[in-house]
């Protein structure tokens, strides 16, 4: 097999600093399938960038067909025969799904004729869709078919470009188990055709199911390529999630008590309305932390947004200290003593534009003490928002500097400074150092394991196994909205064996045990 | 530091603009008239020359403070509401009824009263909109324009009908109000009313309520960021039509100050464009209640200006309206500040 | 009063006035209607018209040529909006800021220029000025009933009547106008192919200057003969209403244009009509309503779809 692509020592720099790539090297045989896999900031999607031309690498070169190339856009990338079905599709909505597929390269009634011609264009479709077997009505609007059908329409989009190698980015994450099977079919026969294709996931079943060889990226570097025939899903997991340990904690085995929180069968959907979370059931207890490990997007946004009121939930219950939180206001439950570390700081957890103060007292401005008569009281918030600045170690000049002005630790500080010093005796932090500086990372980590020997319980989700294994006393993984196991956290438990869970090979397992039996 | 460096940049960014806009039209007067000193003399300097000019500058500033406190308050929600035309016609018809048609009271209750249903009748008629978008999630900025075509228009109706003053002859007007709580001059011989006051009391009442209070703060706080203030327990739609409503209510007492300081009745079509003045106005001011004094005046001036320059030239006065567009454009350019920010914004943080 | 309405339904005086009506709305609603496709609404329409009502009445005066002043109004309305694209596009001003700029300036810039070049300022009416013609058809003509419906219209109303064919072709049989829906809705999508983004906006912007170019013409040069100051009286508003509500197609667009003319008409035949018992003011306040009636019915239509969708 001759190499097609080849990308030596990338290496990407942002202009805030931060190292995206870091040393990558990739090698694309014609006519294979080549899974990449990384979590979550191993830099696999700045690579496709790279790639597709989108951005340009700060340094390294990329060689195409054995000639050196530089890629000024996507059009250079298409013209040298690439393709790129995005994760989140490129698809006019309210155009047919013929006009999606040939937008940008009509054909027209003639050289010089203004009009498209339509025979032509829905003859080459229909050859298109049987040549690959790609099933879909062209004539639909592409807003009234299913998701399946989408990417097929964005498969397509790029066969009908020309395109010789196709790079999948993530194509599964949207798809239901019986799409999925059909998007492997389609790619096997793209594959008999002659066709390249890079397939980007995190998934390893599939990996394993489909692909001929593997590219392992972490933190931004290759790590390993091996052919998947000679692998196994254990050993690509060891090489993803296996790292040097950035977190130490000091703490102290936790003493559990009362029940604080109870959650029962909980179902909630995401925001397209498919179920994302289903049948959830959990405790926490006072004086301990329980983690949430799993691959993004397996419901963890939604368990904490309807536990904290933003989302509501279908079914099930929520109770906290006995009393039920589903229909209750966010206010309510913001005033019962829960603090909420939102995922997002930047667009949810503060208000960007709005002073440090006023992030700050966001709980607090209406109790009277704040106040001065009808009118919020300067010294008494100047007087709180010190005090908070002071002991969570916010570093700005003064309490009115514009939140959006602060790094990504100091406005994690203010959120939480704000979310912690209500003392709550519920907290939820959902990605608390996502983004953060190694000396806030430790402050967090010491302020909530603070809070959970002061008497909370914690509730904290990350994407980071190795945070959820350094703060946790248990650990609940979570797979496609369901809780599949829920583990003690002591010295014995391996990165490995939470990874097993996360990526779904738990369940595979039951069920094959159960089919044996 | 750094925010005060932002401030600063932001207000030498509107000088910016505010002098190329003057510049343009400027260079608009050169071109075309035959007598451009004359011209660009009477247009500066005419609306300070004497006394009586400098009282209708500031006449000319009070409806447009209110305007642009009301539109001013309701954008700092994030509401893209262009109904202060309508709202001004709903406030002032309502506050005229009440100084036309009660009678016995004294002034010092006859006044609060027409004020505060004239902010009464701009609310309510708001309201609409605000319902509008937090129940049916209609936008803003087509409701308002509609609705103030049918304030607009109601009025008319009343005026020229079951209100209309039956000696007022050809015009539509009410019956004239109560003489003694119109808003009278200030001094003799200066023709300031003394809506100007209410104007300035207009502009501490709101600086205070979007900088001071609870209510601000969280009005605000939905307008920069939506999602936090829910995050936060805020109910945000509660949020938007309390601003809505507040700003309706500074509309409709522009209305009534107009009336009262002004006309001395409820005349059919009295606004002629206040409303969207007061868009203007806000823009300028970037949303600040001291901003829209400043602003307003400075407006003001421009249009006195322009009527003293087709007085004494040969200029129209519509000289002022190139202005007035150039100035929405500059001051509205994100490019332009978002340029000065990274040239001058790293240097001066550094 | 009713007797007499129903006579003029029955003359068909309600349909010939409905036309003359529904042109300017009709031709500056189409315009709006491929902006907004584009993805950059311009709510500058009024002001649009009143710049070609007044150069396309000016030229075609000083030249004697109905076809000059009309090219010459279209013309500068189609610069204005290119002006406005530099602003919204290159120097990021909010779409509909701009929009209101463009329609503070049309109403401004027109009494200026007229008391400039003329020395009036609330209308001018140059005498022995050339109109946009009538089109009288031989022979239908004579026909009775026909012959008030098809013969005598003003070119326009033609013009404005083909331009909703025109549109449907540009929008859905040509590249471009596929172009035009993409950028519209999928920018980023539209950019990953290679289509660029900018310069199809300020075409759609000249687009939208040309049909409101045209129907300024009209406004001037066929409607009346005279140019008065803010003699677009909200016809671009209204327009703007028939382009939220024809839900983004030229069809719809002229079925809206149709019943805001038939409004308009209505309430001049009441108003021109003694004793009316309907006074005139909530006639012509019906176009504005049924936007807002619709536009709520619209809204509440697609949050059910939203919570249907989520339960299913």
């Amino acid at each position: 097999m001759s190499i097609l692509l080849q990308m030596k020592d990338i290496h990407k720099v942002y202009p805030n600093g931060t190292a995206a790539n870091r040393g990558v090297d990739l090698t694309i045989h014609e006519g294979e399938i080549h899974a990449l896999v990384g979590e979550n900031g191993a830099g696999k999607s700045t690579l496709m960038k790279i790639m597709f031309g989108l951005e340009a690498p700060t340094s390294g070169t990329i060689e195409y067909k054995g000639a050196p190339v530089t890629f000024h856009g996507p059009k250079d990338a298409i013209r040298h025969g690439m393709g790129m079905v995005h994760q989140h599709f490129m698809l006019a909505p309210s155009l047919t799904v013929s006009e999606n597929i040939v937008l940008g390269e009509e054909p027209r009634k003639g050289p010089l004729s203004l009009f498209r011609d339509r025979n032509k264009e829905s003859q080459e479709i229909e050859k298109l869709i049987q040549t690959y077997g790609l099933k879909v009505d062209p004539q639909a609007k592409v807003e009234t078919i299913p998701v399946g059908q989408k990417q097929r329409v964005e498969i397509l989009k790029v066969l009908y470009k020309g395109a010789r190698l196709l790079i999948l980015d993530e194509p599964t994450a949207v798809l239901t188990p019986q799409e999925t099977d059909e998007l492997f079919d389609s790619i096997k026969a793209l594959i008999k055709q002659g066709y390249t294709i890079i397939f980007i996931t995190h998934k390893l079943r599939e990996v394993m199911e489909i692909s001929n060889r593997v590219t392992v990226l972490k933190a931004g570097k290759t790590i390993a390529t091996l052919l998947t025939k000679d692998t196994n899903p254990e050993e690509i997991s060891r090489l993803m999630v296996g790292r040097e340990i950035l977190f130490r904690v000091d703490k102290q085995p936790s003493v559990p008590q009362d029940i604080v929180l109870s959650i029962k069968e909980l179902c909630a959907s995401d925001d397209k309305g498919a179920p994302a979370l289903c049948g959830i059931t959990l405790d926490i207890r006072a004086g301990e932390v329980v983690g949430i490990a799993g691959v993004e997007g397996n419901g963890q946004t939604e368990l904490v947004e309807t536990i904290t009121g933003l989302r509501k939930a279908i079914s099930g219950e929520i109770r906290y200290f006995n009393e039920e939180l589903i229909g209750k206001s966010i206010a309510q439950i913001r005033a019962m003593k829960i603090g909420h570390v939102p995922e997002d700081r930047q667009t949810t957890g503060s208000s960007l534009t709005s002073t440090i103060a006023e992030n700050l007292i966001l709980d607090h401005y209406r109790n009277p003490e704040f106040k001065w008569g009808p009118f919020q009281s300067k010294k008494k918030i100047k007087q709180f928002t010190k005090i908070m600045m002071d002991v969570y170690d916010v570093r700005a000049q003064n309490e009115d500097v514009m939140a959006g002005s602060l790094s990504g630790g100091n406005l994690q500080k203010v959120v939480i400074a704000r979310e912690l010093s209500k003392n709550p005796k519920l907290l939820i932090a959902s990605q608390p150092t996502r983004g953060v500086d190694i000396g806030a990372i430790e402050f967090i980590h010491r302020e909530i394991i603070k809070k959970r020997d002061g008497g909370a319980a914690v509730l904290l989700v990350s994407a980071e196994l190795s945070e959820v294994m350094a703060l946790s006393d248990r650990i609940a993984v979570v797979y496609e909205g369901e809780i599949v196991a829920v583990l003690e956290n002591s010295s014995e438990l391996t990165e490995e064996e939470i990874g097993y869970y996360m990526l779904g090979l738990g369940i595979k397992k039951q069920k094959e045990e159960v089919a044996a039996q | 530091m750094k925010t005060g460096n932002a401030t600063i940049l932001e207000f030498a960014g509107i000088a910016v603009a505010v002098i190329l806009a003057l510049l343009c039209g400027f260079a608009v007067i050169l071109v075309t008239s035959d007598e451009p000193l004359n011209a660009l003399a009477s247009l500066l300097l005419g609306p300070v020359s004497n006394l009586f000019n400098i009282g209708t500058v500031l006449n000319k500033a009070v409806p447009l403070i209110f305007t642009g406190l009301a539109l001013a308050v309701v954008f700092q929600s994030g509401v893209f509401s262009m109904g202060a035309e309508g709202q001004l016609y709903a406030g002032g018809f309502l506050g005229a009824l009440a100084g036309v048609y009660i009678h016995g009271l004294t002034p010092w209750l006859h006044l609060p009263l027409v004020l505060i249903c004239a902010m009464v009748g701009g609310a309510l008629f708001a309201a609409i909109a605000g319902l509008l978008k937090t129940y049916a999630n209609a936008n803003e900025i087509v409701t308002t324009l509609m609705l103030n075509f049918v304030a607009i228009l109601t009025t008319s109706y009343f005026v020229n009908n079951m209100f209309k003053d039956p000696n007022s002859g050809g015009f539509a007007r009410m019956p004239y109000v109560n003489p003694e709580i119109l808003l009278g001059k200030l001094f003799p011989g200066f023709p300031a009313h003394a809506g100007i006051v209410l104007a300035l009391l207009a502009v501490v009442v709101v600086y205070l309520m979007l900088y001071k209070t609870n209510v601000g703060y969280e009005l605000r706080l939905v307008g920069k960021s939506s999602r936090f203030a829910h995050y936060g327990g805020i109910a945000t739609n509660r949020v938007v039509l309390t601003s809505i409503m507040i700003s309706g209510a500074f509309a409709g007492l522009a209305g009534i100050v107009e009336i009262l300081g002004v006309h001395g009745t409820y005349k059919d079509n009295f606004s002629a464009g206040l409303g969207f003045d007061g868009i203007i106005i806000a823009l300028l001011a970037r949303n600040h209640p001291i901003g829209v004094l400043i602003a307003a005046l400075f407006y003001a001036y421009i249009q006195v200006g322009a009527q003293t320059m087709q007085v004494g030239s040969d200029m129209p006065r519509e000289v002022a309206v190139i202005m007035q567009v150039m100035l929405v454009l500059l001051v509205s350019s994100q490019a332009i500040f978002v340029y000065l920010k990274q040239k001058y914004g790293q240097k001066a943080v550094k | 009063m009713w007797q007499s309405l129903w006579s003029q339904i029955m003359d068909l005086t309600l349909v010939v006035v409905m036309l003359r009506f529904m042109t300017p709305i009709l031709l500056s609603a189409l315009g709006g209607l491929i902006s907004e496709i584009a993805g950059v609404i311009n709510i500058g329409l009024e002001g649009l018209m009143l710049i070609s009502a007044f150069t396309s009445i000016a030229v075609g005066s000083a030249t004697g040529s109905w076809v000059l002043g009309t090219l010459a109004g279209v013309a500068a309305s189609v610069m204005i909006c290119y002006g406005m694209g530099f602003f919204s596009i290159k120097l990021k001003v909010d779409i509909i800021i701009a929009g209101f700029a463009v329609n503070i300036f049309g109403s401004g810039f027109t009494i200026f220029m007229m008391s400039r070049i003329y020395g009036v300022s609330g209308n001018y009416s140059p005498s022995g000025l050339n109109n946009i013609p009538a089109i009288n058809i031989p022979f239908i003509q004579h026909i009775p009933v026909l012959g008030k419906l098809l013969s005598g219209h003003s070119l326009m109303v033609w013009i404005a009547l083909i331009s909703v064919i025109f549109c449907m072709l540009l929008i859905y049989r040509t590249p471009y106008g596929v172009h035009l829906r993409s950028v519209g809705e999928a920018p980023e999508a539209a950019k990953s192919l290679g289509i660029p983004v900018n310069r199809i906006q300020y075409s759609a912007l000249a687009w939208s200057g040309v049909f409101a170019g045209l129907a300024g013409a009209y406004l001037s040069m066929g409607m009346t003969s005279m140019f008065v100051k803010d003699m677009t009286a909200g016809t671009g508003f209204l327009a703007l209403a028939v382009v939220l509500l024809g839900n983004r197609n030229p069809a719809g667009i002229f079925f809206g244009a149709i019943i805001f003319g038939l409004a308009s008409a209505v309430t001049t035949l009441v108003q021109t009509t003694p004793g009316s018992p309907i006074p005139s003011q909530f006639i012509q306040m019906i176009p504005y309503v049924v936007t807002i009636i619709a536009l709520v019915f619209f809204a509440v239509r697609k949050k059910r779809r939203r919570i249907v969708l989520a339960q299913g």
